[in-house]
């Protein structure tokens, strides 16, 4: 998000600098303006920012003119120095009036340090003066969402002005439910009913507390019209509330679901078709990750253009890379404990103490440095508070997608037959031709690859360094058993059933004990049900 | 001949010479002062505990190339505990007996430190612990290098609290689950309730170690935050990986700095190593060291950093230092003025010299240990996030504070 | 089942070796009398090697306690870690309530938790004989409720393993709470006594030393005449064939469950001679990784024969204490050579190359 918004600001810096001029005062007043900017108690940096909002409303300053200091003070690049106040930026500098060169001897120091208090004002100033310079712009829905948040400070007239121009006429709804937060005290009732109409139409719960807010006021409330339309606003915002609650919760579970089931995937192929237990999964996910970090590396030097597309670009790498490990695994190790099952427990073991290891003596401990693709950053407002996160959306794609992927290979290709027919019945198989030995190999290649896509799909949420996979194992562990061995759809099912419970405990009880009663619960089941959820029938 | 069976007990055979072959390679000076080091280079700690053995050889190598400490080299013996708790201590035991060091340096978590006290109290040995952490002890057998909570957590708070701050009026406080998140909530709630706020201020929350989904906690956050009150702030306890994992959660949401500001109390630069910092800008943590803190010992000891990392070509960041490698690296230099100021390393005789020893921290203040207890008096840093991965300073104590291993309001 | 169980036990073996394991339980007796007696007479090794060589007993007693649930009834639990935890954590609360009692110190959790008061189950905990008692009988209840459940589902092999790796984590989880009141995260520590005796003391020391040492004898020497006593025989032959056993009219559940429950118990008296020694207990031998690795014990001297598994449980926390203070960075990378090299190499464990020298040797010679 910030990504754009900054390549925005830098391209509008250039825009300006070509011909932004103000005309309608003389450099000195404005000066005048910018300079209380630059330093000082931030409540005076404050009253700053208030007064040059106004000389924008009344006129005497351009708003993009005024946006361009604000953005510089933000970005701690407003300094004032001997001959008037200058921006500074990566190329040069300019003088903030005139926008002429300075010279960049002079101006070497970086603006003062916008705190807390101050910052809420320049973002807020920031928004609505984006929203006058250039309407309909690509940022003027971050800058309407960032107006309703500060709501209570914003400069009334210029949310007007910026409404009624017709490049906002989208946001123009938006626009009035701001300004109705100001018209909420205002002292004619119908105002203040039709205020609370607007707030209602759009429900939160900054607008309940607004609400609730307002009915504690005696003052204001005692006609009872006002009154009734209050209490019917804040039972409409509850009532969408709670919808927002619900959905936010299956979102949760769904997301949570969608990453226990590609962290889970690979194992159930392996441990489904040939009853190895392979406690190095976690670090074949780590291994993705790594291999997803590569790619974004070499693009960085080779194709910077396509640095964006990494996650994509980078599918068949992470596959490559953990499937060729755990061919390499298959062949030095597995191959001699096919007949012991407990024993390649031990092995897989060692190796993933092995991987680690090696990789944390390869590229050291720290955590790696993703650049997630603007399109994975940030999220969406859907409706009442729910918000959907894009990173959380993909991982959910990913899983759909990586589902149907799995099962269209086993249900539709001939590879996907030899699979299921040596996961039923070895011997038989191998009596009707079907080489064991080789789709073993392939499978244990295949349930390693997907592994590696799961670090690639994770890499966005989750913290990558070598110790990663160690989280993945027990719970990835508990959705294969659960869910039958050798059934993708059971893996699929029991990974749903899991994450939304899980999220349905989690805030009643805490993340703690959520973890610890899903996890009763799975043993409880499996003592019931120990083939699992959905059992492939076979003879192994 | 079978040539598999060969194979078979050759490697058994390779397998048990490989041990007493590495064990006859360590080196060991006979006329040297040996430090020993426990930080983990493997296991769930290795991310931010294993560069410190890295600061404490370096410190050691500074010693050296100034002709060593009572004119003997000092040698410094690491470890790796592999981030497993009871071998903290068996290492501690092998340390102080088998090695003979002079002093310890090491443990990051409350329950290294813990696992380690018994050995060094029952042995006299002494142990430099170069983490901030909840208090509540004094051990004469550890130099405490870092603040304890009242003396770095309770100025960020006031802070906050402040016009500058944004006048929080509510906190809501997430910690992993265990001691040290416990303690520090427990003293800010006390503090809080100094200040006249009551409970209804603020909500608690305990996640897991090495927890990472934070979705519907942050939805809580969201939900707490819109309740009316004033502003709310998030106290940060979590550790480890729980950090990143959940600034990218409150980033995805839409939270930034200004709606609910993030004290990170845990939260280091090398925490932002892998995190794109322009949307946390403005965050908080509070440390006795910040990597930005001006000062010409900080440039040096950076400047010392990068090249020891280039040139004995380590896997750690060369440009990223943090608060606890500038105290280990510290604890070393005053362990070095206190034996000789001493004349001899014993413990005893080391502990007895260490009152009124101070030294020049990189972090630009002058930091002492007073005798009265085993702390080393701070300086205070406030961070604030910016854009390039790093803490600018917000604020900054004016000299000191003494440090109070008890807090009044724990 | 049966042919599910043939594949996830493994291959059929011959019966173990008879013969070693009492001889070396009779050295290790002989070992823990001269460490008493060095402890009595004040002559000897220091207090470290002797901490250290009971500590490590402790560990060969808990390999051996697994290896008579996985090497000879074919059970693998992935979960002694569970057992463990419980001798030691209750001989913790049993030190911290007499030093508490004694010095009015309360420990560091009651603090944090602002406890005025131990909680009830602490009730007792003064009496060192019923901190034993309890010992066995807790480890030995939560062995059977689990076992029962498991055992009379016919859970077993990986699933067994699974489910009681996750026992292990939930118990960690759990622990990790610090309004359990075991402490938390950072689990108790700063023992100062156990029975009257400072723990700081060398004697104190060879005592503990040396009574690990000889439980770690008697464990040897009681579970090499339990598996060569017809009862021993059942279990093989449940490991080898279960359905046949069952089949031909035995009820397999009440062995299997002795069995595990025997060994439970043997884990946590492992563990309650374990704390005093290392001066802590925390949720930490709850991880699941650990219980692995007494699994990695038992397999590297070799599975189903106990002389193997009490040296291979030896042999690896010996380098592991070694290792992780002389050649740190290569301890992880020994261990896991190690494991592949026996697990690959030489299925029966390290103690196999002597019957593979001798195969080699008969077949050298015309």
């Amino acid at each position: 998000m910030m990504g754009w918004r900054r390549r925005l600001a830098a391209g509008a810096l250039f825009l300006l600098t070509l011909a932004a001029t103000p005309v309608l005062a003389d450099d000195r007043a404005l000066s005048e303006l910018l300079a209380p900017l630059c330093a000082g108690a931030s409540a005076e940096r404050v009253a700053a920012v208030d007064r040059l909002l106004d000389a924008v409303e009344t006129g005497a300053a351009e708003p993009a003119w005024a946006l361009r200091a604000l953005e510089a003070v933000g970005g701690r690049r407003l300094v004032c120095a001997e001959g008037g106040v200058f921006i500074t930026s990566g190329t040069g500098v300019i003088d903030a009036v005139t926008s002429a060169p300075g010279l960049a001897d002079a101006v070497k120091a970086q603006g003062a340090f916008v705190d807390l208090r101050l910052r809420p004002y320049l973002d807020m100033g920031s928004a609505v003066l984006r929203l006058l310079a250039s309407p309909g712009g690509p940022a003027s829905g971050a800058a309407l969402g960032e107006l309703q948040k500060r709501a209570k400070i914003v400069p009334p007239g210029l949310i007007e002005r910026a409404a009624a121009e017709p490049a906002n006429a989208a946001l123009a709804p938006g626009l009035r439910d701001v300004m109705a937060v100001a018209a909420l005290n205002d002292p004619d009732p119908a105002l203040r009913i039709a205020a609370i109409g607007r707030l209602a139409e759009a429900p939160s719960e900054r607008n309940r507390t607004l609400l609730r807010d307002l009915s504690g006021d005696a003052a204001l409330t005692s006609d009872p019209v006002v009154a009734a339309a209050l209490a019917d606003g804040i039972t409409r915002i509850e009532r969408w509330l709670t919808l927002g609650q619900v959905a936010a919760s299956v979102y949760s579970g769904l997301s949570y679901a969608s990453i226990l089931f590609v962290a889970a995937l690979g194992l159930a192929v392996i441990f489904g078709l040939m009853g190895v237990i392979n406690l190095a999964q976690g670090e074949l996910i780590m291994i993705g990750a790594y291999a997803t970090f590569l790619v974004q590396e070499a693009l960085k030097s080779v194709l910077p253009g396509l640095v964006d597309y990494y996650l994509l670009l980078a599918i068949p790498f992470a596959f490559a890379a953990s499937g060729a490990v755990g061919i390499a695994m298959e062949v030095t190790v597995i191959r001699h404990l096919y007949r012991r099952p407990l024993m390649t427990l031990l092995a897989t073991w060692a190796i993933s103490l092995l991987l680690i290891n090696l990789v944390r003596v390869t590229f050291g401990t720290q955590n790696l440095q993703f650049n997630v693709p603007p399109f994975l950053n940030g999220g969406t407002h859907v409706f009442a508070d729910f918000i959907v996160t894009w990173n959380r959306l993909f991982a959910i794609g990913f899983a759909l997608a990586v589902l149907a992927a799995a099962l269209v290979v086993l249900r539709r290709t001939s590879l996907g037959m030899y699979i299921r027919a040596v996961t039923e019945n070895r011997d038989m198989a191998g009596c009707v031709g079907v080489s064991a030995r080789r789709i073993d190999l392939t499978a244990f290649g295949i349930g390693s690859g997907l592994a590696g896509v799961a670090g690639l799909a994770l890499s966005p949420i989750y913290t990558v360094n070598p110790a990663m996979g160690v989280n993945f194992i027990v719970d990835a562990f508990m959705v294969v058993v659960l869910g039958g061995v050798g059934s993708i759809a059971g893996t699929a099912a029991a990974a749903l059933g899991v994450g939304m419970i899980n999220v349905t405990i989690e805030p009643m009880f805490g993340a703690v004990a959520a973890k610890v009663i899903v996890l009763l619960l799975i043993i409880v089941f499996i003592q019931f049900r120990p083939e699992g959820l959905f059992a492939v029938k076979g003879r192994r | 001949m079978d040539r598999r069976d060969f194979l078979k007990n050759s490697a058994a055979l390779g397998a048990a010479l490989a041990a007493p072959a590495i064990i006859t390679s360590r080196a060991k000076a006979a006329d040297s002062l040996k430090l020993g080091c426990l930080f983990s280079s493997s296991g769930t700690m290795a991310n931010i505990e294993g560069r410190m053995n890295a600061v404490v050889q370096m410190a050691a190598a500074e010693l050296n190339a100034k002709g060593g400490v009572l004119g003997k080299q000092v040698e410094v013996l690491v470890t790796d505990p592999s981030s497993d708790w009871p071998l903290y201590a068996q290492l501690g035991r092998q340390l102080l007996l088998q090695d003979k060091c002079s002093a310890l340096f090491g443990c990051w978590t409350s329950v290294s430190r813990k696992s380690v006290l018994p050995v060094v109290e029952q042995n006299n040995g002494l142990l430099y612990y170069p983490l901030h952490f909840e208090g509540e002890e004094n051990s004469k057998n550890v130099v405490y290098l870092n603040s304890p909570p009242a003396s770095s957590v309770l100025p960020a708070l006031d802070y906050l609290m402040g016009p500058e701050g944004g006048d929080a009026k509510r906190f809501y406080m997430l910690g992993s689950d265990y001691v040290w998140p416990r303690t520090i909530n427990k003293i800010c709630k006390g503090y809080w309730q100094s200040k006249g706020f009551s409970e209804s201020a603020w909500r608690e929350q305990y996640v897991p170690l090495g927890f990472s989904n934070f979705q519907t906690i942050v939805n809580d956050i969201r939900k707490f935050a819109s309740e009316p009150g004033g502003q709310p702030i998030i106290v940060l306890t979590t550790v480890g990986s729980s950090i990143p994992d959940f600034f990218k959660e409150i980033i995805n949401q839409g939270i930034g700095a200004t709606d609910i500001p993030v004290l990170g109390l845990d939260v280091l630069e090398a925490d932002l190593e892998g995190l794109d910092t322009a949307p946390m800008v403005g965050h908080l943590n509070c440390w006795a060291y910040l990597q930005n803190a001006v000062a010409p010992a900080n440039d040096a000891f950076k400047a010392n950093w990068k090249g020891f990392v280039e040139k004995s070509n380590l896997a750690y960041s060369p440009t990223t230092v943090i608060d606890p490698m500038v105290s280990a690296y510290d604890g070393v230099h005053m362990w070095a003025k206190a034996v000789e100021k001493a004349g001899m390393a014993d413990p005893d005789a080391v502990r007895a010299a260490s009152a009124g020893i101070s030294f020049d921290c990189p972090s630009g203040y002058t930091i002492k240990m007073t005798g009265e207890n085993n702390y080393v008096s701070r300086g205070v840093f406030i961070g604030s996030v910016n854009d390039k991965q790093a803490f600018d300073i917000l604020w900054q104590s004016k000299d000191t504070p003494t440090p109070v291993p008890f807090s009044p309001y724990a | 089942m049966s042919g599910l169980d043939d594949v996830l036990i493994g291959p059929r073996r011959p019966a173990p070796r008879r013969g070693t394991a009492p001889m070396v339980a009779a050295v290790l007796a002989l070992l823990g009398v001269g460490v008493l007696a060095a402890g009595a007479g004040g002559a000897g090794p220091s207090a470290y090697v002797l901490n250290l060589i009971g500590q490590i007993a402790t560990f060969g007693m808990l390999a051996v306690a697994l290896d008579l649930i996985w090497g000879f009834a074919g059970v693998l639990s992935l979960g002694h870690g569970l057992f463990f935890a419980i001798g030691g954590y209750l001989v913790a609360m049993h030190m911290v309530k007499v030093t508490f009692l004694a010095t009015g110190t309360p420990p560091d959790f009651m603090l944090f938790m602002g406890w005025d008061r131990l909680p009830f189950y602490y009730a007792g905990l003064e009496s060192f004989a019923y901190t034993s008692v309890l010992v066995v009988v807790v480890a030995g209840l939560a062995a059977f409720a689990i076992g029962y459940t498991a055992f009379r589902s016919r859970v077993a092999g990986v699933y067994f393993a699974i489910i009681t790796q996750a026992f292990v984590y939930v118990a960690m989880l759990l622990m990790f709470r610090n309004d359990t009141g075991f402490g938390g995260n950072n689990g108790m520590t700063g023992f100062t006594e156990i029975l009257g005796q400072p723990l700081a003391d060398r004697r104190t020391v060879a005592w503990l030393s040396g009574a690990s040492i000889l439980a770690a004898a008697l464990t040897l020497g009681g579970s090499a005449l339990l598996t060569g006593s017809r009862f021993g025989h059942m279990l093989i032959a449940i490991r080898d064939d279960e359905a046949r056993l069952r089949f031909l009219g035995h009820d397999t559940l009440w062995i299997k469950l002795t069995v595990w429950c025997l060994s439970a118990v043997l884990a946590a008296i492992a563990g309650m001679l374990y704390v005093p020694q290392v001066g802590i207990i925390n949720p930490r031998v709850l991880a699941p990784d650990l219980s692995i690795e007494i699994a990695v014990w038992v397999a590297i001297g070799g599975r189903g024969t106990l002389t193997g598994a009490f040296l291979g449980a030896v042999l690896v926390s010996a380098l592991k204490f070694l290792l992780t203070a002389v050649a740190p960075d290569l301890w992880p990378f020994i261990l896991s050579g190690l494991v592949l090299v026996v697990v690959v190499l030489l299925p029966n464990g390290l103690l196999d190359i002597r019957a593979v020298l001798a195969s080699r040797q008969r077949r050298g010679t015309p």
